[in-house]
């Protein structure tokens, strides 16, 4: 009688635990990140170097009128009305984009690649539609924002927002015009106040330099985009910072620059990137260095590889002769000792992954719905420049450096990948965990990005090189973890992204910012 | 051992009537100090599925198979009282495509069932639920995956007609379904069309309601069941999208129970089909058990 006693008990304490394991809360919490005053103003940053301006005076500043005229004396009471009292709403918003311009909008950017990353359906024919950009919220979607797209939009949106803040930082100190709460003690501010100028606004310079890019990359957001961009000018009025005329002015300035920077996209080859008559010449060539057993395509129906001639895009911190000198060494021939050992360490995995492998590998995996490698690192690098207090010029260096380097990393890689055309493991057995990219496996995409952002960080951030390096190694690990690179694939991509990232290193050391 | 193994025969041997085993969905109670034990078995598959509202079929999945074996005890405290437990053991795979199947032990699950009221061949019985994960399977890899690694909580009402001369019955219930929020092995996910910076995903609640018409006689039931099964919040599949967490899931299902269980050991069977739904499988069910009661009176 006791056991079954003691059945009872536990039965009753089993029910009575899961009820007082539940608490009501279903609440989420996510990091806030909140305005600073910046370490360093970087008054210098006019002089720094540009990456598609040849000079800040390719764009042009209205010269603003006197402090003291009757016409900034009224966009001042404007202010003071505007920034007297705030709703919840307001405040909301003031905190939101007090974080930082630079910040959000890559934020948002990355959001966009989120929502944008899905492959197309297959049609009831076996055929996979392309996505028009003229059409883009039909199904499918234009943009199909996956890792090469993602790192370039977030490369075009950093060199935008880079080069149109150095253009604002001079004429910021051409200018010097300051706060308005310099001006007039009485006005009421809900954000930090530096010293610097503040015509034409940093915020509105980053927000419709953002937007210019981001409505070109997302055709389909511009109402989002636009509301956004709204809202950011309208929250520097409502925290008291800027007056509609620094608004104005950085609004058009972020125009003009964003507008260069998107001449260079228009001519970059992505247009062509999605080519798909050149794969016979690269199979053909594969085959005629000795690759047994080219790529196919795993999906069924059989899916158009990802963007075959990516590789033909222009690169940002090294030339097209570079991009052949430093493309990885062949990987191993199919079969042989180095393939066979690195199969049967997939091979072993594959029997039994274990919990913290596949931990690894999910936490990495940035696939559909996710804002790809490129945009983790980006989030990295921008939390990376949050906490370390830069302005909004270096942070956007910060997010040029490691987006540029993301970019060409991609470019590599694709390259790299279509040259050798080498098979996924899949082809010879292997399950997946993480779901499979439809592109040939050498070398692993999240080894370049990875060691690309990491060594662009480590000289940004030598404090925490030691982190950065463990991250990007552990990514590219994943890769194995997930069963869908080999060994082989993912210390390829390791070495060709510090490659990668060492251009980026050699730019920003040049650009005359003495960092 | 050797004792509680004798004792337990010895148990069975003197069974003097009928053996009824008993879920969490039906009006049947144990007597006061007895166990059924029934051990399961589910296979459960489907080859289209709704994404958002669009049926598809999808080829790199080709058929998708959930199995599962379970041990489910049920106890009487008294013959107005029963406590349920269950445990199940799942495993998954797919017929086409290279997604790994999962398996592994899923979540411990413990009911009390509470006949409230009984007048006449009517009754009405509260039960409340609730399980907790056991098993550190990976949650977020849907469909492959073989729980959600939430905590959940059940509120039932229950009501129950059955005819005394001929056996018939009908029952009648409604659920709420709590759900925690649970942990993904990633930071960041896409939900909502909104990314969240974090690996705390809000899994929505749930509601269910179900009749079922049947006979209960002596040593056997069989009966007829439809039920309803539906997420009170949640976003869909995204065109072409694997499943997440966060989806409002839907299904209506119909299908059939039957049990034969003439003396302490019996066998049941369930089959279930889903006619309708929304972000989930068409599957087809069936689960077969295995019973044995014992009585513990001495």
């Amino acid at each position: 009688m006791k056991k079954y006693n003691r059945i009872l008990a536990i039965g009753s304490l089993v029910a009575s635990l899961s009820i007082a394991f539940v608490s009501c809360d279903k609440s989420i919490s996510e990091p806030q990140r909140v305005g600073y005053t910046p370490a360093s103003i970087d008054e210098k940053a006019g002089n720094w170097k540009t990456y598609v301006l040849t000079a800040p005076t390719d764009v042009t500043v209205a010269t603003p009128v006197s402090t003291s005229s009757s016409t900034y004396q009224a966009e001042l009471t404007d202010l003071k009305s505007k920034s007297a009292s705030l709703s919840q709403e307001q405040q909301e918003a003031v905190v939101y984009w007090g974080a930082g311009a630079v910040y959000r909008w890559n934020e948002i950017a990355r959001e966009l690649c989120a929502r944008y990353n899905i492959p197309p359906a297959s049609t009831p024919d076996g055929k996979y539609p392309v996505p028009d950009a003229a059409n883009p919220l039909a199904d499918p979607k234009f943009p199909f924002a996956n890792p090469p797209y993602a790192s370039r939009a977030l490369a075009y949106l950093s060199v935008a927002q880079y080069d149109a803040l150095v253009a604002a930082w001079s004429y910021k100190y051409k200018f010097n015009r300051v706060a308005p709460s310099k001006v007039d003690a009485t006005v009421r501010v809900a954000l930090p106040v530096s010293a610097l100028p503040t015509y034409p606004s940093e915020d509105a310079v980053v927000a419709a330099a953002s937007a210019v890019v981001l409505k070109a990359m997302f055709p389909g957001e511009v109402p989002f985009i636009e509301a956004k961009l709204a809202e950011h000018q309208n929250s520097r009025l409502w925290a008291g910072m800027n007056v509609a005329s620094d608004l104005a002015a950085g609004v058009d300035l972020g125009n003009q620059a964003a507008a260069k920077v998107m001449a260079r996209a228009k001519t970059d080859g992505m247009s062509a990137a999605n080519n798909q008559a050149v794969t016979a010449g690269m199979i053909q060539a594969a085959k005629e260095r000795g690759l047994t057993e080219v790529w196919v395509s795993q999906e069924t129906p059989a899916r158009p590889p990802m963007l075959p001639n990516f590789g033909a895009v222009s690169t940002w911190n090294f030339d097209k002769t570079t991009l052949l000198q430093i493309r990885p060494p062949a990987p191993p021939a199919l079969n042989d000792a180095n393939y066979q050992k690195d199969m049967a360490e997939l091979q072993g995995i594959n029997k039994s992954q274990t919990r913290e492998q596949a931990r690894i590998a999910n936490y990495w995996a940035d696939g559909p719905g996710s804002y790809t490698p490129p945009g983790h690192w980006h989030r990295t690098a921008a939390n990376a420049a949050n906490e370390a207090k830069y302005s909004e010029v270096r942070m956007a260096r910060t997010l040029a450096l490691v987006g540029t380097a993301l970019e060409d990393a991609a470019i590599g890689c694709w390259d790299a990948k279509y040259y050798y055309y080498y098979p996924r493991p899949q082809q010879f057995g292997m399950k997946t965990s993480v779901g499979l990219p439809n592109f040939p496996s050498y070398p692993s995409g999240h080894s370049t990005f990875s060691a690309a952002a990491a060594t662009v960080l480590t000289y940004i951030f030598p404090d925490k090189a030691a982190d950065f390096q463990a991250e990007a190694v552990e990514a590219s690990t994943s890769r194995v973890f997930g069963l869908i690179h080999y060994r082989f694939d993912s210390n390829g991509g390791l070495d060709h992204g510090n490659k990668i990232g060492t251009y980026a290193i050699t730019r920003g050391k040049a650009d005359g910012s003495g960092l | 051992m050797k004792t509680s193994l004798k004792c337990l025969t010895i148990a069975s041997l003197l069974m003097p009537f009928a053996a009824q085993a008993q879920m969490p969905n039906d009006a049947i109670y144990m007597g006061k100090n007895q166990l059924c034990v029934a051990g399961m078995y589910s296979h459960t598959s489907w080859n289209q599925y709704w994404e958002n509202t669009f049926k598809r079929e999808n080829f790199n999945i080709g058929t998708q198979t959930t199995q599962s074996v379970m041990l489910m005890p049920a106890f009487g405290i008294s013959k107005r009282v029963n406590v349920i437990m269950s445990l199940p053991y799942i495993w998954t795979n797919n017929s086409a495509g290279n997604l790994m199947g999962q398996h592994g032990i899923q979540d411990l699950s413990a009911w009390l069932k509470v006949k409230a009221v009984q007048t006449g061949g009517f009754s009405l019985n509260a039960i409340v639920g609730g399980s907790i994960p056991m098993g550190n399977y990976v949650a977020s890899f849907m469909p492959m995956s073989i729980g959600m690694q939430c905590r959940t909580f059940t509120g039932r009402l229950l009501a129950n007609y059955k005819e005394k001369r001929t056996g018939l019955y009908i029952t009648a219930y409604g659920s709420y379904g709590w759900r925690s929020n649970t942990k993904v092995d990633q930071d960041a996910y896409l939900a909502d069309n909104r990314v969240y910076n974090t690996n705390q995903v809000s899994v929505p609640n749930t509601y269910d309601a179900a009749v079922r018409l049947g006979v209960l006689r002596k040593g056997w039931q069989t009966e007829v069941w439809a039920e309803h099964v539906s997420c009170l919040s949640g976003d869909n599949i995204r065109r072409n999208d694997m499943p997440f967490l966060t989806n409002n899931a839907k299904a209506t299902s119909v299908g059939w129970y039957g049990k034969v269980q003439p003396r302490n050991i019996g066998v049941n069977a369930r089959v279930g089909y889903v006619v309708d739904g929304q972000n989930v499988g068409q599957s087809t069910s069936y689960t077969v058990g295995l019973l044995y009661q014992i009585n513990f009176k001495k």
